[in-house]
């Protein structure tokens, strides 16, 4: 690219800071005492233990996946430590009780915490390495009988809910990361929307990792109960550090009948630096399943983090004329490596899908879409249709399609279509010549790229993952 | 030749579109049935044709005494039904002249005709092209793919010369033509006219009406015929708008 | 001695080595057959085995046909209704071993049997056992360098048009299980211009194993058909290899009717500004169950790929179609289109597409588009509605739906012969 080749000034990764706090945590290491150090430190009942446990078990005889288009070296699941905790003198009651360091912290990364500062509309629930440190607008919420708090919380106050859920959507031996979720997780967001209520705010929490050494495997779900609606919103950051960083989480959604459940995640761990050097790990298992006749889930995800990301949020399509959806933006610049996209299990009759991706490759990045779309022989009348276009810049990154279709009912309709494309001098030319500088016609173009996702997203993430967007690139280009 | 009585229809899980329509056509008629967007013209053809997707609630259709809903499509076409269809559908790889001739001896097989050789096909191919000035080349492609808006709707007349259908429901067989376009149709159809041989035009607008004279003309609206006249009530409608014709 | 797969015993066991073969084959027979020892069947797990089962093959040991096995064909009764029509250069093989060659070739062709070619023509039948396989997905191929007992060798000279094509007909016959091995050459020289018919019938259960490898040098042009149309009770494996020079052109076509269990791999390897335009449709019935395995890979700068594949499944069958385009790094203005459709007829049929794109150079175009479905309903209800019964529309619609993939063929002759084959498949009765 003659035309455009002054290089960018590098801003950087704006989210490296490291937050000095005294923490909690247990021996590096992962046996059966780690996990009933986990599950004591957080007061479980005996069931949830044994659950525990039992995934423990499964997981030692399992085997990383290796089939994904990624490559690092070999984990040391020993050499990890698999709780850490800000050392807080009790569970906050209220806010007020919160460490101060810590609400500086959310205060650094535009997540304020104190309700009368936070974003109208938004309830926040904010974790911190493993634990929730606060959630806003509780009270708000329960007027209506939502219940938004800390998953530790939830098995807590609300055990029988979450023993009904838990594993219904990803079962503990699903695959090796979410085996391992399920043996150490500690903590995450727990929703429960009643029957017929619509959530009226965007729920919202925020995933930092900040303490070295450790991984960090939050838990969540989320069930809309017949009738309910609910938007939930996720953003994940990570200071700077040299070593990799471990995150394997797990979201579990449950959509009964008339339900609608609404997701959008904006991932921006540290990627790691221009070398490849350090960058979280984002080994993610996402579901959900629409379990009752007329539900739907709607996957956003924009991905502009980590420095390996394995994520595959699908939709259970089990009633009948049920909808899932799944909206993806995914960069991968310098030595960043994604493996993402979507599956979809048409079970139920009439079930419908869409599947929109957008792959953006620059620097050394490679990036992949995998997806599944599966037709089941009951699933009459089902549609798919998918879109995957991949945009390259510069020569030295990769774009990988990857979709797998299988259909075993002949009312099916499945159509998938992929492109991959270039940023064209001309069209860079063109919006210099009209007065924008490179940065800007390559934000331009490339949000142009992704509006078909990022207008999924709720507005004030889309307004932020927009900036992500310009950041993640910014050298790529030159 | 055709009684509707009394149809109430809806698409499928969707709202009533018709709400009790009544009509009556002999041999030798021209009617045309006008109406606004919406008023259920496209839904009363397609009912006509045999296309799926229809709940009929109540009502009844005969055709020379016989039930027509009960019958296919295809029973239908062969029977002396001819649907021109507002939005021709392309059919990649079916090769037109093919698809006339398999269609002609269908028909003609179902009246105990003997079915044309190629040779007598070909010569009433090319006496019909003519009237509506259709390009050979045309015929060698696949069913009206790549065809003009104008080339599908005249390519739908030349059809129904072809298979000199009984009864011919032209559905805004005007729509999308230009006014050279529209008087080769137009022509077509008046060439087409016989005694034995009932037309139903449904359009929206009046200008059709100038070249193929209806014998009678009826307003749809919100499902049902809420005025019938003769031609003069054409010119009527041009003035006021469907607005003004009311029940 | 090496580890050696339990389902591989046998065929090693029944290898002999033939001390009258040259030493060079001799080695690199003894070397594939510790490689597929060692690798054994492909399982699902392998990923470009997912789709295909190879139970039928681990259930029988499918003996292994000698050259001395004596095979009774009668070309006019057995092919007689599959064969090219127009003239030809015609090669017959039965059971795996050639048995009749043609009697006068134009200069600058070679055309004969593998056997032959071993002592007259080494070169062409070194170049037949090279191991070329660009996935590393085709264990059974070394099975074939190890085995074969025949093939054909085609070799065309500089700045030759042939005036008809080559046709390449194998019967397979055997009341056993038997399995077949046929390794088979094709170069082109630069410049010259060829077609191929390939068209294997059969009686019987045996299992076809056929590997070709295939060089057109540049500016050359080959068109390559083949038409598969094996006893329902056979396994078809066959394997293409192709290498593309400087601007050649390769066409691909196959037509997959036969066999119960039947798989394709091509891969073709692209030179600059070299095009490949690889097709192909499959018909499945009962409880047939086949594959297409594609692999381009763009290697190097201008060159240009069409794909097109289309499957129509009845009853219980299974088809799958997997294709990667891959476009190295430096690969610029490569062009790849694929497109892959299926028609599943039948409640109890299914389908698996796999469209993969590699792409490590950034000014390509590479699009795949995939579609799976019930036929087009708007159609079928025009047809109906001109009085065309359902069945008849069906069917008329079925084969327009084909037929796209054969209209990429040049040659009118060929493509009308192709067409009989399908029309003959929608014409017959249900299994």
């Amino acid at each position: 690219m003659s035309d455009v080749a002054q290089a960018l000034v590098k801003e950087g990764y704006k989210y490296g800071f490291i937050t000095e706090i005294d923490e909690d945590r247990a021996p590096a290491g992962l046996n059966e005492n780690v996990i009933r150090f986990i599950s004591t430190k957080k007061g479980e009942p005996q069931w949830l233990l044994e659950w525990r446990l039992g995934a423990f078990r499964r997981w030692q005889r399992m085997q990383e996946p290796k089939w994904a288009n990624v490559h690092f070296a070999p984990i040391d699941y020993q050499a990890a430590s698999y709780y850490s905790a800000p050392k807080q003198k009790a569970t906050p009651k209220s806010i007020d009780e919160v460490d101060p360091e810590l609400l500086k912290t959310y205060a650094k990364l535009g997540i304020p915490l104190h309700e009368r500062a936070a974003l109208a509309g938004v309830a926040v629930d904010a974790v911190f390495d493993s634990v929730s440190v606060a959630t806003t607008f509780k009270d708000k919420l329960g007027e209506l009988g939502i219940i938004f708090c800390s998953f530790g919380e939830a098995v807590r106050e609300y055990g029988d809910l979450v023993r009904q859920y838990l594993g219904s959507v990803v079962p503990q031996g699903d695959n090796f990361y979410a085996a391992l979720n399920s043996a150490v997780f500690s903590d995450g967001s727990f929703v429960y929307v009643p029957p017929g209520v619509r959530c009226p705010m965007e729920l919202s929490t925020y995933f930092r990792i900040n303490a070295a050494k450790t991984g960090q495997f939050e838990r969540t779900l989320v069930i809309a109960d017949r009738g309910a609606y609910v938007s939930y919103l996720e953003g994940c950051t990570a200071p700077q550090r040299d070593e990799n960083q471990l995150h394997a989480a797990v979201v579990e959604l449950v959509a009964l009948e008339d339900a609608q459940i609404k997701y959008s995640t904006v991932q921006n761990w540290y990627p790691g630096d221009a070398e490849g050097k350090g960058g979280i790990y984002n080994f993610v298992t996402k579901r959900g399943a629409c379990r009752g006749a007329r539900s739907k889930i709607s996957w956003t995800q924009v991905e502009t983090g980590s420095a390996i990301t394995w994520k595959y949020p699908g939709c259970i399509l089990e009633g009948d004329d049920t909808v899932g959806e799944f909206y993806s933006v995914a960069v991968t610049n310098n030595h960043q490596q994604a493996d993402t996209g979507t599956k979809m299990i048409h079970l139920g009759r009439n079930t419908r899908s869409t599947v929109i991706s957008k792959g953006i490759s620059a620097g050394k990045g490679q990036n992949t879409y995998r997806g599944l779309v599966r037709v089941q022989p009951n699933a009459a009348n089902a549609r798919n249709y998918t879109q995957c276009d991949s945009l390259l810049i510069g020569q030295k990154c990769g774009a990988h399609t990857v979709p797998y279709i299988e259909v075993r009912n002949p009312m099916a309709r499945v159509e998938h279509e992929a492109t991959t494309s270039k940023i064209s001098e001309e069209q860079m030319f063109y919006c210099r010549s009209r007065g924008l500088s490179q940065e800007d016609a390559l934000s331009l173009i490339v949000n142009g790229f992704c509006k078909e996702v990022l207008k999924e997203l709720p507005m004030e993430f889309a307004v932020e993952a927009q900036k992500l967007l310009s950041v993640s690139l910014e050298g790529s280009v030159g | 030749m055709l009684e509707i009585k009394n149809l109430h229809a809806s698409v499928e899980g969707g709202r009533e579109i018709l709400n009790g329509v009544s009509l009556k056509v002999k041999a030798g008629e021209v009617h045309a049935i006008m109406g606004p967007n919406g008023s259920g013209k496209s839904t009363l053809a397609g009912i006509l044709a045999g296309r799926d997707g229809y709940d009929i609630a109540s009502g009844a259709v005969t055709y020379d005494g016989q039930d027509l809903l009960t019958m296919p499509p295809e029973e239908r076409a062969r029977a002396g039904i001819f649907l021109a269809f507002q939005y021709p559908v392309e059919i990649p790889g079916v090769n037109n002249m093919y698809f006339l001739r398999v269609a002609l001896n269908a028909i003609r097989r179902a009246k105990s005709e003997p079915e044309l050789d190629a040779g007598q096909f070909l010569k009433s191919v090319r006496a019909k092209l003519k009237l509506l000035e259709i390009e050979d080349d045309l015929l060698q492609r696949g069913v009206n793919v790549g065809f003009s808006g104008g080339e599908k709707k005249r390519n739908e007349i030349f059809q129904m010369a072809m298979l000199e259908p009984r009864l011919a429901i032209l559905d805004e067989t005007d729509s999308g033509l230009d006014i050279d376009a529209l008087r080769i149709v137009a022509n077509g159809i008046n060439r087409l006219r016989a005694p034995d041989r009932a037309i139903v035009m449904i359009t929206h607008y009046q200008r059709l009406l100038d070249y193929v004279v209806p014998d009678f003309v009826h307003v749809l609206s919100e499902g049902r015929i809420v005025r019938s006249g003769d031609r003069s009530l054409a010119g009527e409608l041009e003035k006021t708008g469907y607005a003004g014709v009311g029940s | 001695m090496a580890a050696i797969k339990a389902e591989a015993v046998p065929y090693r066991d029944a290898f002999r080595a033939n001390p009258a073969e040259p030493a060079w084959l001799v080695d690199a027979r003894a070397k594939s057959l510790a490689a597929f020892g060692e690798r054994g069947f492909p399982s699902r797990r392998d990923e470009a085995w997912r789709f295909t089962s190879t139970r039928p093959l681990a259930e029988n040991f499918f003996v292994p046909v000698r050259r001395d096995l004596a095979v009774t064909a009668n070309e006019d009764t057995d092919f007689g209704k599959l064969g090219f029509e127009g003239p030809a250069y015609r090669l017959v093989f039965a059971n795996g071993i050639v048995r009749a060659l043609p009697s006068k070739l134009p200069p600058g062709l070679w055309l004969g049997s593998m056997s032959q070619a071993i002592s007259e023509r080494p070169e062409a039948a070194e170049f037949a056992i090279s191991e070329i396989d660009l996935g590393g997905t085709q264990p059974f191929a070394s099975l074939n360098a190890a085995l074969f007992a025949d093939g054909f060798v085609f070799d065309l000279d500089e700045g030759v048009a042939l005036d008809r094509p080559i046709e390449i007909v194998h019967l397979g016959k055997s009341a056993l299980p038997t399995s077949i091995y046929l390794r088979n050459s094709v170069r082109i020289g630069a410049g010259s211009e060829a077609t191929v018919i390939e068209t294997y019938v059969g009686q019987g259960a045996y299992w076809d194993n056929v590997v070709t490898n295939i060089a057109v040098a540049e500016g050359a042009s080959l068109t390559h058909i083949k038409l598969q149309d094996e006893s329902r009770e056979a396994v078809h494996f066959a394997s293409a290899r192709i290498s593309l020079g400087w601007s050649a052109r390769y066409r691909n076509f196959g037509l997959t009717l036969g066999a119960n269990l039947s798989r394709n791999d091509i891969q073709v390897l692209l030179g600059k500004g070299a095009h490949a335009n690889i097709a192909g449709a499959y018909l499945q019935r009962g409880d047939q169950d086949t594959t297409n395995a594609v692999v381009i890979d763009h290697a190097e700068p201008d060159a240009t790929t069409q794909e097109l594949f289309k499957g129509v499944l009845d009853e219980r069958s299974h088809g799958a179609f997997l294709g990667t385009i891959r476009v190295r790094e430096g690969a610029q203005k490569t062009d790849a289109k694929q497109t892959s459709r299926a028609l599943l007829l039948s409640d109890r049929a299914s389908v698996n597409i796999k469209p993969e794109l590699a792409i490590f150079a950034d000014d390509v175009k590479c699009t795949h588009g995939a579609a799976v479905g019930d036929l087009d309903k708007d159609a079928l209800f025009y047809l109906r509605a001109r009085g065309i019964g359902v069945d008849e529309a069906r069917r008329m619609l079925i084969e327009a739906f084909l037929l796209e993939t054969i209209d990429t063929i040049e040659s009118p002759e060929v493509r009308e012969h192709l067409a009989r084959q399908v029309r003959r498949w929608l014409a017959a009765e249900k299994a």
